[in-house]
Formats: C-alpha cells, sequence, structure tokens
C-alpha cells in the first residue's frame, strides 16, 4: 500500500464547522481529479493531502508516509500549486523556484540545475530571469506549475492548475500532467473544466457537504449509479425507426433523434436487454449499425446524477 | 488498462541540514528590505547620531583636540558612564523602532494578504521556521542599530580611556542584554501587528499606536491615581525601567517614583511578547481560506 495515497476515516472541523467528514479513499498512482461544488470539502481535501492541515480525526498517509511524524520526508514527497495567484514581491521566476528548492533542503548548485529543468519543462527558460511581476496570467500559473514540480515529488497535488492558461499552454500541461502519471506519479487535480478533467483523468472523487459521494474510475462511478438511466448514442441508419422500436420497450425511458438526424440519444434502465434488441434489429437488416457508445459517462453527467441540481453548479 | 514503465524517480540526492533552512525566508525578507531605498536612508539616519558620539567621546579622550576646538569638556560634571551610554541607547533604540515599523510589515503583511503561505509551508519548513526566518531579519537590521554601534561606541572608548573598561564592564552586559529585549520585543509586536491587519501602510502606523497609545493612557493612570503601576502597559517606561537598571543609572529624583521594579517590568513584556506571540499562532495559519 505504500504507493497509495490513503485517507482513513478522516473528518476535519474547524471549530463547528465541517470541512469533510469521514472519508475513506485510497488513491492510485494516476491522474486522480477531485470535483465538487463550492463549500464541498476540496479545499479541505487538498489541505489534508499536502500537510497543510491536520485531521480532527483520523489519519492520512502519503506513499506511506505521515505529516505529523515523517515531516521532511512527507513534504518532499509532494509538490503543491495553489490556486492564490500570489508571489513574493521583486523574485524573478528562476528566484522563485531556487529558493523554494532551497527550503526543499537541496544546494544551491543543485536549486539551480532543478529550477532550470523545471521552467524547461514548461516552456519558460526564456523568462526565468524577468520579474514574476511582469509575468502574464498564464505565465504566472505555469511557473507555480515549475515550482511545484521542482524538486521531483511523487505526489503532485494541482488546485485550479489550468486556470489562465491559453489553449496551446493547457494543452501543454494536459500533455506533462498525463506524462508524469504515466511515469508512475499521482497527480491529484482539482478544475472546475470537466471536460479537461474527463478527457485526462484516470479516476475521480466526487464531493458535497463534506462528503464523497462517490470515486474510481469514471466508467465505475458510473456503474455504482444503478437507479439512474444510462445514456447511449448510437449513430445508425433510420433512427427514427430505431426509436419507435425502441419505445416498445419498458426498459427505455427516453428516445430522441440527435441534432444532426443521424442517430438517436436513448436512456435505458437495462443495458442487456437494449443490447439485445439492438442486434436483433440490426441482424435483420431494419438498421445498419455504425457505432454504439455511452453517452454520459463524463463526469459532469454522472456528477449530476449523484448530487442534483440541489448540489450546485460543480466547480473546484 | 495500459500498462506504462514505471520510469519517474523523486530526488534522491543530499540535502542541506534542515536547522538553517529557515535562513531562506531571512534571505528573502533581506533582499526584499533592501528593495526600498527608505530602508537605507532610515539605517544611515539610525547610525548617524552613532557617529556624533563617536566623536564626541574621541573628543572628551583628547586633549589635543580640545584644546584646537577650545572646548572645556573632560573635567566637572561630564562623564562618560552608564548615563551617558544610556542617553545614548535609548536614542538609537526609538530610532530602530521606526526602522523596525518600516521593514517589519513588509515581511509579514503581504504574505498573509496574498494567501501565499500554503505555498511556503508546503516545504518542508514549519510555522515556527518561517517566523524564526523573519524574526531573524528584524534581529540582523536592529542589531546593527543597537547593540553594534553601541558595542563599538564602548570599546571606543576603552580604547582611548586607560583603566576604564574593566569597572564599567556592566554597561556593556546592559547594552546587550537591554538591545536584545527591546530587539525581541519590537520584533514581535510589529510582525504579530503586520500579521493582524495584514496592510503593510496600516501596519507601520498601528506599530506606533499600539507603542505610544497605552503608554498615555497608562501616563494618565499614574497621574490621576498618582500611582506609577499605569507604566505597566507603557512599553517606553517598561524598557526604560530595564535600560536604567541595566545601565546602573542615577534617576533624577523626582521621576525616580515612577520606575517600576525590574521584576514587574520583566513580566509586563513577557505577557506583551506572549499576546504576540498568540496573535502570530493564530493568524500565520498554512491553510487557505477560500470565501464564496
Amino acid at each position: 500500500m505504500n504507493d497509495r495515497i490513503v485517507f482513513d476515516n478522516v473528518s476535519k472541523f474547524y471549530g463547528e464547522v465541517l470541512g469533510v467528514n469521514r472519508v475513506n479513499l485510497s488513491l492510485a498512482p494516476g491522474i486522480t481529479s477531485l470535483v465538487g461544488p463550492n463549500g464541498s470539502g476540496k479545499t479541505t481535501l487538498l489541505n489534508l493531502l499536502t500537510g497543510l492541515i491536520r485531521p480532527s480525526r483520523g489519519q492520512v498517509r502519503v506513499l506511506g508516509l505521515e505529516a505529523a511524524t515523517d515531516t521532511t520526508a512527507f513534504f518532499r514527497a509532494v509538490g503543491y500549486c495553489t490556486q492564490f495567484d500570489s508571489f513574493p514581491p521583486n523574485v524573478t521566476g528562476f528566484e522563485f523556484i531556487e529558493d523554494g528548492l532551497l527550503l526543499h533542503g537541496l544546494s544551491r548548485a543543485q536549486a539551480r540545475e532543478l529550477a532550470e529543468e523545471a521552467l524547461g519543462r514548461l516552456s519558460l527558460l526564456n523568462a526565468a530571469d524577468r520579474k514574476i511581476a511582469g509575468y502574464s496570467k498564464g505565465m504566472r500559473q505555469k511557473v507555480r506549475l515549475a515550482q511545484a514540480i521542482a524538486h521531483h515529488p511523487s505526489v503532485l497535488v494541482l488546485d485550479e492548475p489550468l486556470n489562465g492558461l491559453d489553449p496551446m499552454a493547457r494543452a501543454e500541461a494536459m500533455a506533462l500532467f498525463e506524462a508524469l502519471a504515466r511515469q508512475g506519479l499521482h497527480v491529484i487535480v482539482s478544475s472546475h473544466v470537466l471536460e479537461e478533467v474527463d478527457r485526462i483523468s484516470d479516476a475521480v472523487v466526487l464531493m458535497a457537504s463534506g462528503y464523497v459521494v462517490a470515486e474510481g474510475d469514471i466508467g465505475q462511478v458510473r456503474r455504482e449509479v444503478r437507479d439512474q438511466p444510462m445514456q447511449i448514442l448510437v449513430r445508425c441508419s433510420h433512427p427514427e425507426l430505431l426509436a419507435s422500436q425502441m419505445f416498445c420497450m419498458n426498459h427505455v425511458v427516453e428516445a430522441r433523434l440527435h441534432q444532426d438526424g443521424g442517430g438517436l440519444l436513448l436512456r435505458t434502465r437495462d443495458m442487456d436487454q437494449f443490447y439485445m434488441i439492438l442486434n436483433r434489429l440490426a441482424s435483420e437488416g431494419l438498421v445498419e449499425v455504425e457505432s454504439v457508445a455511452p453517452a454520459d459517462q463524463d463526469v459532469h453527467s454522472i456528477y449530476q446524477y449523484l448530487i442534483g441540481e440541489s448540489g450546485g453548479t460543480p466547480t473546484a | 488498462m495500459p500498462v506504462y514503465k514505471r520510469s519517474y524517480r523523486s530526488y534522491a540526492g543530499p540535502l542541506t541540514p534542515a536547522w538553517r533552512r529557515f535562513l531562506v525566508i531571512t534571505r528573502y525578507g533581506l533582499e526584499d528590505a533592501w528593495q526600498s531605498r527608505v530602508t537605507t536612508r532610515l539605517l544611515i539616519v539610525c547610525l548617524v547620531p552613532a557617529l556624533g558620539v563617536a566623536f564626541t567621546i574621541y573628543l572628551f579622550n583628547s586633549d589635543a583636540l580640545k584644546l584646537l576646538l577650545g572646548v572645556g569638556v573632560g573635567s566637572g560634571s561630564f562623564k562618560i558612564d552608564g548615563n551617558y551610554f544610556f542617553g545614548v541607547f535609548r536614542l538609537q533604540c526609538w530610532l530602530a523602532m521606526v526602522l523596525t515599523a518600516w521593514v517589519g510589515p513588509r515581511l509579514m503583511a503581504s504574505d498573509l494578504a496574498n494567501n501565499a503561505l500554503p505555498v511556503l509551508l508546503s516545504r518542508p519548513i514549519r510555522r515556527r521556521e518561517y517566523l524564526a526566518g523573519k524574526l531573524a531579519v528584524l534581529g540582523l537590521l536592529l542589531s546593527a542599530v543597537t547593540w553594534a554601534p553601541a558595542s563599538l561606541l564602548f570599546l571606543l572608548q576603552t580604547q582611548l580611556a586607560k583603566n576604564w573598561a574593566l569597572s564599567h564592564l556592566y554597561i556593556l552586559c546592559g547594552l546587550l542584554l537591554g538591545s536584545l529585549l527591546w530587539i525581541a520585543v519590537l520584533s514581535l509586536l510589529t510582525l504579530a501587528v503586520a500579521a493582524w491587519v495584514k496592510w503593510r501602510i496600516m501596519a507601520t502606523a498601528l506599530v506606533f499606536g499600539v507603542v505610544l497609545a497605552p503608554a498615555g493612557v497608562g501616563e494618565m493612570f499614574n497621574q490621576i491615581l498618582n500611582s506609577r503601576w499605569g507604566s505597566l502597559i507603557s512599553v517606553p517606561r517598561l524598557m526604560t525601567s530595564i535600560w536604567q537598571r541595566l545601565l546602573r543609572v542615577q534617576s533624577i529624583p523626582s521621576r525616580a517614583d515612577q520606575l517600576l521594579p525590574v521584576p514587574a517590568a520583566l513580566l509586563a513584556l513577557a505577557l506583551i511578547c506572549a499576546a504576540c506571540l498568540l496573535v502570530l499562532n493564530a493568524r500565520i495559519r498554512s491553510r487557505e481560506v477560500v470565501r464564496g
């Protein structure tokens, strides 16, 4: 279990205010997304994970390390990119990262080497010697990312990491997260850009009101929501014929033509029955099926199923 | 599920000792303080009186120069002793307060106002080390204008006056102890105020306020009740009581009854420092505060 991040029955209270309650998680290496509305406890969970706050109850272990007892090793293992656009005054990008590395206990020579490497990964070497105050918002976001990865952490915690980045930089940053995750790093991302999170995540943690309402890979979480009809997009010829056939079945609760007229969106409570009927129609030659794909296995849909409209708009 | 080769390696090279990492915070703070020309000018202003005093000491010990300038100091009532150093030292200490009120809030207020603590404290550095780093900045700057010049003046007098040093060694000890106490009180007070208001300019003004306003109230209390215990909330009076005892200053008889016993003054200062630490403990929080 030492390659995992484990929350063991963790609760955090700020006086009488609930931060998170009875959280049990075991996160594997890869990209894990943290999604939930404001006040759902995401930031508290990130702060517990980075050792910035201690749990009121329970235990947080990051790769087998605890912040209270293995302080130095714990903080060396974690890289944190906060959502706040704040820097020490009058420092250059290079100095900001170098000083962070010195706090980690690296010698000046090593700190310089790793600072250059981190800035290079984020394509910031050209601006390394400029004051951060003169950076654009996107560059400041990049330099925050660079300081988080500079000391080669094993766990990278990113709070709204894609905010302020232009599309090209977003793509670069996401490619970097994916590359790091592929190499065996834990990347924990909190973001409100659900489509991006959805695309890169290996797993999601959905939170509401301080509780974890679902966790796992998106397909797995979707399967947990058994009482909700699943939405499927069928690309086929004669979608109107398919719709009429499907409406005869009790398990189909909704069928509507796709906007482009080349497909049918169905909501069904019984996937097995649906596939049987679809196979029959296809074998009888009534419809020619191009593709069948789940249309609701994205984080947003799952979140809406689990929390409903009362949960508020999912944001980070 | 794709299987990838786990090629990522965390840094496993040598590390510097943990105890000295707070010096990174100190270096940050010093660099930031020196970015302002006002800091440099204030430091120069703080050192000007010491230069004047050095000249006076030289003049006092040089009969040739006295003759040349036609001044008659050296005999009569003018002496270089605890009283003389008390006057010099007190001036240096109050100038140090001006310097602290300018530099201190720069160190703390912007970090807190910009939520920079999560970034700093997500490194292997604790809150007390962060605070130690900030205190070290003030300690260095205030040392440069309090005990360091005062000690140099003492050494100058020692060099110029034969058989003076041994009989006046208590002055050097008094200067060192008095300075360290003042630096500790002033630094904690300034950082606590800066942490409380998180606004640099306001904190600078408030430093003078929290030192001088209670002193005024205490004085009123003393006058109305014909007491001296109102001075317990007056930092200037508390420090003066201790400095006078350390430097064996002969009090003016009419003011002698206004001085506080040293244990009471020390206790009051300890309580002030404890209150400052409580404020800092409450304010220096690593967690982000997200509103909305």
